[in-house]
């Protein structure tokens, strides 16, 4: 095909996929076409200008737009986005140092709850009385933590990784699961006896971001509800978060750190007797993932204004193992596919199978399969939910990929242009 | 410190329980780990597995009215033994499946295989009771010829329950002590262990001898969820994620690879935390209580880790060479 | 003074006496050889030098300096850098980020000019990518720089882990079997490199070598191990007429004397 058709039909392919969606709020696979169009756009060989033009148009104009036809497209793209950057900050630790760390999600709860914790009343149950009242903080306060999460998250990963990280891989998986175990025990049961995480119940009303641009818009007489401006400021909170990772993903990768990095992932012994400080470049990747997570996990938490440990058990850190597997581990357009590919299948597709499935099963259709007869699905066991399946989808994912292609769909591109 | 004494007896023998249940599980990691130095994740869920078929059995039993029939010993060894075998043929269909294929790669990478293969597994349970009895959260019917106690002395007694997994335990450890140590087969699997390269010269079938580990290892997992259920009475498909831990902890402790080495484990985690269970909140007085059972067994595991990693009796795991 | 030197090093594996006291000076401007039977102990002593064994008695000093209980990075940074016998190259890595990774002492951006990627940052990354091309040329690997280090062949491989080691920009070059599965043409063109390095970008070499041709062809001095001890040291002509070094290498033939008798 030649070049300047591929312009041209880029952007045809983008509005027509945007009026879709457009046109039909309810349906699954226009926006899935939507976001398809991004995945295009890594494909084809067009200059990187037009790309991130093209991108960026995406991004900041038709998506958010799209998302005020449709407030449940912002929440999905805020979803992925917070998954994007989950799986960027395990990718550096399995992807480039070759560390395997199961207990990843344990990052994710910390920063979660460091927002939780102050930015809600319940930091007034342990902070002695003549400070009280200062919980929750004002919602200024959440840029505040942002940067703290990402020190506190780092702190985290340096403790925990200075005495494990001589250990052999697997042990080392072990033992970072059970650190992660460990901490959403602890989350679990510190409600007493000083109420330090209100346990199991959760912890809300938990303060959302402020927000500083409001004058502004009515400046220029735009009159938004704010229940309709936050999913749109989150969305580009998310968007925003996911590039700055991306940048330092790269200039980190591009340095001697990320070299280092991989060369211990590939020989350590090797990299030792090249002057690469083996232990302390482990622990800098364990920290530097470990402050995505956590920064991610307080824009979750502004997000969900409820948070309970119900949202941080192993199997969200295999979740994320397995976008990052999926999309290939080492690669940075990969752990975005990942990431994104595995969010919507549990999101869109699944719970859309689900829907359908029920929707089937009420209509009492009955389906005929030769041989076996006819199969009423109104006989369905109520518990048969293919969305309620995502351990079993997970686990496919892992074996298979590992089985036929375990350098992932997107793997580090060779001889990468520098 | 009187209410400390009192319960002493019942948190012993709640321990000695625990800690063959951890042992018989401890022992299909450690013996898999011994011949192929991989951690197959995937073996909590052949526990559970060994869990439901032991119900299915005896809720078949029960829907054919010969629970109540049938001679208690028969019931038993027929729940028993069909538990192990299927577990053994599943642990057997995995290792063909989802592992042989990635050996010889980094080990990573089979690691990871396991962990899908434990969370498909999971989902595949909970798939087919969902699909067969429309409820995964199964019961263990109640047999009335456990349900009772045997007095030991005054203030003692023993629930049968207790005793069957004590006695199943022990006779299936001199059993497995005798195959590893006296016949062929378990001489071979130990040649595995100590260098598959070798062995396979000296005529070993070492593909052959890492299904029988992989049997044997699944096999004993299967009697530990039978027993389980029969104990504790609730099963679930996700119930062996905790267990599974627990022995895998149990099986570093003692030593990963080294046979007497998981049961020794085994038993001082059972009795460790059944203490924990008891006498934390008594220490701290109820500011921290048996909840934290299961958080004194990760911080053991991590410990070990790191200042013991060959664990008690270790000496067992072979140092592949840089 | 000598630049290395090597005084009484023992090195115990369980029953194994794998070095003992083994003693040598490394002087400057010198290309060293270090010989022996299979199992004589030769890479344990490399694996010593470089801190990946901890030797149980001795002294190992460099520009006077005491490296025992050095990690081996350090090791690196004070200027010893060395190639492995079984190559160990950075397999899915390029072979221009094998080279750079070997640059990782000599680099001294911080995180924080990675993060903003400072002046201070491009400057050091364009002169390491500058050096880095000059080391690939002089091994002869130009042009394949964007490839992955496992896609090269033997002896390309055995060249970038010279070059990988130089880019640590060492003082003292090891070399553990450089030439090992070459045939002889590749064997001497690589005799010519260790020439043109002395003096240019370093200031000794040591290398372990079974091909007696090279051995004898480059070194100044060398160096005999045999069942951990050594037993001869000298010009390579001296050293071949050492009748312990033919003994260590043919046996005595004792044997065979007998036999006549």
């Amino acid at each position: 095909m030649s070049a300047a058709l591929v312009v041209p039909g880029l952007c045809l392919y983008i509005a027509v996929s945007c009026a879709l969606a457009y046109i039909f709020p309810q349906s699954v696979l226009a926006f899935l076409l939507v976001e398809a169009s991004l995945l295009l756009l890594y494909y084809v060989h067009i200059s990187d200008r037009v790309k991130f033009l093209l991108g960026g148009l995406v991004l900041l104009v038709l998506l958010p737009v799209l998302g005020f036809s449709n407030a449940y497209y912002f929440e999905i793209a805020i979803q992925i986005g917070i998954f994007v950057a989950l799986a960027l900050g395990l990718n550096i630790v399995v992807g480039f140092v070759g560390l395997l760390n199961l207990g990843f999600v344990a990052f994710y709860a910390i920063g979660a709850y460091l927002w939780a914790v102050f930015g809600s009343p319940q930091a007034n149950n342990f902070v002695p009385a003549i400070m009280g009242g200062w919980f929750p903080l004002s919602a200024n306060w959440f840029f505040v933590f942002l940067l703290l999460s990402i020190v506190v998250g780092g702190a985290a990963g340096a403790l925990l990784g200075l005495p494990v990280l001589r250990l052999r891989g697997d042990y080392l998986a072990i033992v970072t699961l059970g650190f992660a175990e460990v901490v959403r025990a602890l989350v679990n049961n510190l409600d007493k006896p000083i109420n330090l995480t209100n346990g199991p119940r959760g912890i809300s009303p938990i303060s959302k971001p402020p927000l500083f641009f409001k004058p502004l818009l009515e400046f220029f007489g735009i009159q938004v509800s704010d229940a309709a401006l936050y999913p749109m400021y989150f969305y580009f909170l998310v968007l925003l978060l996911v590039c700055v990772i991306i940048l330092v993903t790269q200039r980190l990768e591009n340095s001697r750190v990320g070299r280092a990095w991989k060369a211990i992932r590939e020989d350590e012994i090797a990299a030792s007797a090249m002057g690469v400080p083996v232990v302390r470049m482990k622990l800098l990747g364990f920290a530097v993932g470990a402050s995505f997570a956590s920064a991610v996990g307080v824009l979750f938490a502004a997000k969900q204004v409820f948070i309970n440990p119900e949202s941080f058990t192993f199997m969200e850190s295999i979740g994320v193992l397995a976008m990052v597997i999926l999309g290939g581990m080492g690669s940075v357009p990969g752990a975005i596919l990942g990431a994104t590919g595995v969010t919507i299948l549990n999101l869109q597709l699944l719970k859309g199978l689900s829907l359908w499935l029920n929707g089937l099963r009420q209509s009492g259709a009955v389906w005929s399969i030769p041989l076996l007869g006819d199969l009423s699905l109104a006989n369905l066991p109520a518990q048969f939910e293919p969305a309620k399946y995502e351990r079993m989808i997970f686990g496919l994912i892992l074996i298979l990929m590992m089985i036929f292609r375990p350098q992932g769909i997107l793997p580090p591109k060779q001889g990468a242009k520098k | 410190m009187e209410i400390a004494l009192e319960i002493l007896p019942q948190v012993l023998l709640d321990g000695i329980v625990l800690g063959f249940m951890y042992a018989l599980i401890a022992l299909g990691y450690t013996m898999v780990y011994g011949v192929l130095e991989f951690i197959n994740f995937a073996h909590s869920e052949i526990f559970v597995l060994g869990s439901f078929v032991g119900v299915e059995v005896l809720l078949l039993l029960q829907s054919a009215g010969l629970l109540a029939t049938l001679h208690p010993a028969l019931i038993l060894l027929l729940v028993i033994v069909t538990g192990m075998t299927i577990s053994g043929l599943a642990a057997m269909t995995l290792e063909r499946i989802a592992y042989r294929p990635l050996m010889g790669g980094p080990r990573l990478v089979a690691l990871i295989s396991a962990i899908g293969a434990s969370f498909f597994l999971q989902d595949a349970l909970r798939l087919f009771e969902s699909l067969w009895r429309n409820t995964f959260y199964l019961n263990y019917p109640t047999l009335d010829f456990l349900d009772r106690n045997l007095p030991i002395t005054a203030s003692l007694t023993i629930p049968v329950k207790s005793l069957l997994v004590i006695v199943t335990a022990i006779l299936t450890l001199l059993g497995l002590h005798f195959f590893v140590n006296r016949t062929r087969m378990g001489m071979a699997i130990r040649a595995v262990a100590q260098d598959p390269d070798t062995a396979s010269l000296m005529g070993v079938p070492v593909n052959r001898v890492i299904a029988l580990t992989f049997f044997v290892g699944g096999a004993l997992g299967g009697l530990a969820g039978v027993l389980f259920g029969i104990h504790y009475s609730l099963v679930n498909p996700y119930s062996g994620f905790v267990p599974g831990m627990k022995a895998f902890t149990a099986a570093v402790l003692g030593g990963i690879g080294n046979i007497p080495g998981a049961m020794v484990g085994g038993m001082l985690l059972g009795l460790l935390e059944a203490f924990a269970a008891s006498y934390l909140s008594i220490l701290t007085d109820g500011a921290f209580g048996a909840e934290y059972k299961d958080v004194v067994a990760f911080v053991v595991l991590i410990v070990i880790l790191i200042f013991r990693p060959k664990g008690l009796l270790g000496e067992a795991v072979r140092e592949s060479k840089a | 003074m000598a630049l290395l030197e090597l005084r009484d090093i023992s090195k115990r594996f369980g029953g194994l006496q794998a070095l003992s006291l083994v003693s040598m000076n490394i002087e400057e401007g010198m290309i060293a050889s270090l010989i022996g039977p299979n199992g004589a102990g030769k890479t344990t002593l490399f694996n010593t030098l470089t801190g990946l064994y901890r030797p149980d008695q001795g002294e190992i000093r460099f520009q006077a300096r005491s490296l025992v209980g050095m990690k081996p990075e350090s090791i690196t940074g004070a200027g010893i850098s060395r190639t492995f016998q079984n190559i160990r190259l950075f397999g899915h890595m390029s072979v221009l980020d094998n080279v750079l990774v070997g640059m990782h002492t000599r680099l001294d951006s911080s995180l924080v000019d990675i993060f903003l990627a400072s002046k201070k940052f491009h400057a050091g990354e364009k002169a390491a990518r500058r050096r880095a091309h000059e080391l690939i040329e002089l091994t002869g690997l130009t042009g394949r720089e964007n490839e992955w280090a496992q896609q090269l062949s033997y002896g390309e491989q055995r060249r970038l882990e010279i070059a990988r080691a130089l880019a640590a920009a060492p003082q003292l070059l090891l070399l553990d079997e450089p030439t090992a599965g070459m045939n002889a043409s590749e064997a001497q063109s690589l005799m010519g490199l260790f020439k043109d390095l002395m003096g240019r970008y370093v200031k000794a070499i040591l290398l372990i070598e079974h091909n007696m041709r090279v051995v004898m062809g480059v070194s100044d001095c060398v160096h005999v191990l045999d069942y951990g001890e050594k037993i001869a040291e000298g010009v390579p002509d001296a050293v071949r007429r050492d009748p312990r070094v033919i003994e260590a290498y043919l046996g005595t033939g004792d044997w065979l004397k007998n036999a006549q008798r």
